[in-house]
């Protein structure tokens, strides 16, 4: 298992190559020149060529790509060219309020997914599996925008039972203003996460193995926890460490209208001011994390199904 | 199921109740609808980004708190300045006793007195071709010697700052030398606004690239340490020098207790916490649950703000709420790129002004609240008169099918498919709609090019458009500031991204925008406007109009579009805001 942990690392490299080449290319032939926008609407041309060297964009397009492959093994990102801030400092002090959210949210709303999968695959076909799943859909097919305002609107204003928006660093200080948007963020998890799940779970209850379990006695309880759940936990693992990645980099919406400092906004307002050392970190950090996690994943898959051999 | 509820439910009251309000602290709460991305002066270039700055630190001068139209008073300059008759060299008198904030850049961590050689390096740094400040353009080829020495400095490996420039002399301690190299009348207006506030160059050194997190300046307000976080909070500079809050202001101010404190030393106050929320549902409830004293209105809630009538709802008024409506200085507009050769007609650009349909685009995206713009000067500025009415912004469709087919293009025959470019988010894409339907009235095609704010500032300063949408805001309370949108040599990558070309108008321009403030200047500013009027060379817009709510405890705060300096002034009535908090 150590030497495919090890050769999956080193799949990093080539990885890295190949995202930092396709964010120049793209920085630099898509989304043109960033001076005026970091400027500001008096911008000269003489100072829009001044920033322009000093910024390296003058240098050989070689160097420049240099520059980010140095910076995407290096993990030393510099400077945001839009707020002048540390880049490393700024993703360390909005990934705290971005996990402070994410992390417990996304806990609860897995834990208490596969409890209510497991309850309606125990009563597939009967009233409660109907109505959970009526419930699955209908909380698809409503927007996220409108499970906000209107939570935010009834519990936060009507009610006072949280705050309206804002956080404060520090635990417990920042409870009272997670709470909300959590609670927001488990529920627009239920649907996908119990649909999935269910799906997969039924999916094994029909295997010739579940047959056997019953003929030989075994009860429903017991079937369904030791058996059909450790068969179906490949592709729940799958599809709960996938997610991973897109926790840390932060939930836009939730963060917005409840003001959390997090992540989210940081490569949204990089995008809008052409802040390309920030879009580098934020593309850069996505790619090692998908691939840590998939390696994790792997790992994971071991202990889930023994038969599995990483080799 | 019950144990559950319960816990649930004391989870709850405990978020509740984490918060108890008091009454006893003189504190205001502010929102800031932008993040703010830190304290450097010479990078301020936001309104936002203004407000912030000018908690901590300070400039020379800066615009009186209640005076209309807006007049400059002396801040960190004792008096105005003494101004030679060729209008080139100006000698300041520094205010004696003002103290730096205390830090740890300074010996002992005590802040030392600012002094002439502060403004010098305050400037300096403004130029520094290292930093490359946003605030630049304001000083640019303006002081004697100035831009040699950024010149100078930027191919060496360390700014020379010890370097003397002639147009930034010490005389003393207390008195500065500044020589321009040709006539600024708005000089004075560029050392009230934040790019030129006044730093500390030991904190500057101290705190190297962190400087601007660590704001030290000599403003009403300390903030020790800036984190990037929904919240800012100031206290009370205690070691703020005497100043006053003044004694006189517009007529009508003293009814409205604008002048109650007059006499007062200031700040008022003890704390200013500001919330930075993004989003307008929670703006609008944090304000209404009184956590905020003064919300700035927009978009979707104008129609929760006022009235038919644009008066405050009555819901609004039990509560003591006070609105406040006031004209900004802005103007927005749809630029024809003049390069393009069909824009070269002027018939088809009036035409195309007098198929817009304004009253309605007011009442969709303004809600009647922003006035129709005759010209790119906005009222309350010298150059802008009531009497003079556009005749080619009235809404005149018979009209303006008699100038199509009088500029070539009978019932839009001939004309290709115009591509307006404008910002992708709803709003932008709802109002480029509409622009469509009322350019389709008199047969002319209109494609809408959507981008991202970047995409759409590269095509514009590439001159890669036919048209755009845009908005200009007052940098300073001047007519120049909005008629060289329209000036020659300002033309793409400047701020005339119209490329619009008028030598008549050039000529009047470069004469007028040397003259100090006077009647002739404004007459002249008056023939500009009504000149690139009659001329469309925008499809002109709107000037839009401020809203705020002020809760009914919040004090002396007026209208004002150069605000950087107005915090200092609040006050919080602590009787009034546990009267009424009762009723939120």
């Amino acid at each position: 298992m150590i030497k495919y942990i090890i050769r999956r690392l080193l799949y990093l490299i080539p990885v890295l190559l190949g995202v930092s080449f396709i964010i120049f290319v793209l920085f630099n032939l898509v989304s043109g020149d960033p001076t005026a926008v970091l400027l500001g609407k008096n911008a000269s041309a003489r100072q829009m060529a001044e920033l322009r060297e000093q910024l390296g964009l003058n240098k050989p397009l070689l160097d420049q790509y240099f520059d980010v492959v140095k910076s995407a093994f290096t993990f030393d990102f510099g400077y945001s060219w839009a707020t002048k801030q540390e880049i490393s400092h700024m993703i360390l002090q909005g990934a705290y309020p971005s996990l402070c959210l994410s992390v417990p949210a996304f806990v609860i709303a897995t834990i208490l997914s596969l409890i209510i999968s497991l309850v309606v695959s125990f009563y597939r076909g009967k009233g409660i599996d109907l109505f959970v799943r009526i419930m699955c859909i209908a909380g698809v097919s409503v927007s996220a925008l409108a499970y906000i305002l209107f939570f935010q609107y009834f519990f936060a204003y009507k009610l006072g039972w949280f705050e309206i928006s804002g956080f404060e660093y520090g635990f417990p200080d920042f409870i009272p203003f997670v709470a909300l948007p959590a609670i927001i963020f488990i529920l627009l998890s239920l649907g996908p996460d119990v649909r999935f799940f269910r799906t997969v779970i039924l999916d094994e209850i029909y295997q010739d193995y579940v047959r056997t379990a019953r003929a030989k006695g075994l009860s429903e309880v017991v079937i369904l926890l030791k058996h059909v759940l450790r068969n179906a936990m490949i592709p729940i693992i799958t599809y709960v460490v996938i997610q991973i990645p897109s926790l840390i980099l932060g939930a836009l919406l939730l963060e917005n209208f409840f003001s959390i400092p997090g992540l989210g906004g940081i490569t949204l307002n990089a995008l809008n001011s052409s802040d390309f050392p920030v879009i580098k970190a934020m593309a850069i950090l996505s790619s090692v994390l998908y691939i840590l996690l998939s390696l994790l994943t792997d790992v994971l898959y071991t202990f889930a199904d023994p038969r599995v051999k990483l080799k | 199921m019950k144990s559950l509820v319960f816990v649930l439910s004391c989870l709850m009251l405990s978020f509740a109740c984490s918060k108890e309000k008091t009454f006893d602290e003189r504190e205001i709460n502010l929102i800031s609808p932008e993040k703010i991305s830190g304290f450097d002066p010479i990078n301020a270039s936001d309104r936002y980004s203004g407000n912030e700055t000018g908690k901590v630190y300070e400039g020379l001068f800066e615009f009186h708190p209640l005076k209309r139209p807006y007049e400059l008073m002396p801040n960190l300059a004792e008096s105005l300045p003494v101004v030679s008759s060729d209008g080139l060299t100006y000698i300041f008198k520094i205010r004696k006793g003002v103290l730096f904030h205390d830090s740890p850049a300074f010996k002992d961590g005590v802040g030392r007195e600012m002094k002439a050689s502060d403004i010098i390096y305050s400037i300096k740094r403004l130029a520094d071709p290292k930093l490359n400040a946003k605030g630049w353009w304001l000083l640019d080829d303006r002081l004697v010697g100035l831009n040699e020495w950024r010149t100078k400095n930027s191919t060496t490996e360390n700014t020379n700052y010890e370097e003397e420039i002639e147009g930034l002399k010490k005389i003393d301690e207390y008195t500065l030398q500044m020589r321009l190299k040709k006539p600024y009348p708005q000089f004075l207006y560029a050392l009230a606004m934040p790019y030129t506030f006044i730093v500390a160059r030991e904190a500057v050194e101290h705190f190297g690239k962190e400087f601007l997190n660590y704001p030290v300046g000599t403003g009403a307000f300390v903030l020790p340490k800036f984190e990037q976080s929904s919240m800012i909070t100031y206290l009370r500079n205690t070691k703020f020098r005497d100043k006053f809050y003044p004694s006189e202001g517009e007529e009508g101010d003293d009814k409205l207790g604008l002048l109650a404190d007059a006499g007062k030393k200031i700040p008022l106050i003890d704390k200013i916490t500001v919330h930075v929320v993004v989003e307008s549902q929670p703006k609008w409830l944090s304000f209404m649950k009184a956590k905020d004293d003064l919300l700035e209105v927009k978009d979707v809630n104008i129609q929760q703000t006022i009235n038919s009538k644009k008066e405050l709802k009555d819901e609004h008024k039990e509560k003591g709420i006070r609105l406040i409506m006031k004209p900004m200085l802005d103007v927005t507009y749809f630029a024809f790129n003049h390069e393009e050769p069909i824009f070269k007609n002027r018939k088809l650009r009036q035409a195309m002004n007098l198929a817009f349909d304004r009253a309605t685009y007011n009442r969709l995206f303004h809600e009647n609240t922003a006035f129709d713009a005759h010209g790119p000067v906005p009222p309350g500025l010298g150059g802008q008169t009531k009497e003079f009415k556009n005749p080619y912004i009235k809404y005149d469709l018979d009209q303006a099918k008699k100038l199509l087919a009088e500029a070539g293009y009978p019932g839009g025959k001939g004309l290709p498919t115009i591509v307006v470019q404008t910002r992708s988010d709803t709003i932008s894409r709802q109002q480029i709609e509409f622009f469509e339907k009322c350019m389709e009235k008199i047969g002319i095609n209109i494609d809408a090019g959507t981008n991202t704010w970047p995409e759409l500032v590269n095509k514009v300063t590439k001159k890669q458009h036919q048209m755009y949408t845009m908005a200009w805001g007052a940098d300073y309370p001047d007519a120049e500031n909005f008629l060289g949108l329209l000036y020659c040599p300002n033309q793409a990558p400047g701020s005339n991204g119209a490329n619009y070309c008028n030598p008549d108008f050039d000529a009047i321009y470069k004469q007028a925008t040397i003259m100090q403030d006077s009647p002739e200047r404004t007459t002249l500013y008056e023939k500009l406007n009504e000149m690139v009027a009659l001329d469309a060379p925008w499809i002109f817009g709107f000037h839009r109009t401020d809203i705020y709510l002020a809760q009914a405890w919040l004090k002396n705060f007026k209208h004002m579009e150069f605000n950087h300096s107005q915090f200092q002034y609040l006050n919080v009535d602590l009787e009034v805001k546990k009267q009424l908090s009762k009723k939120f």
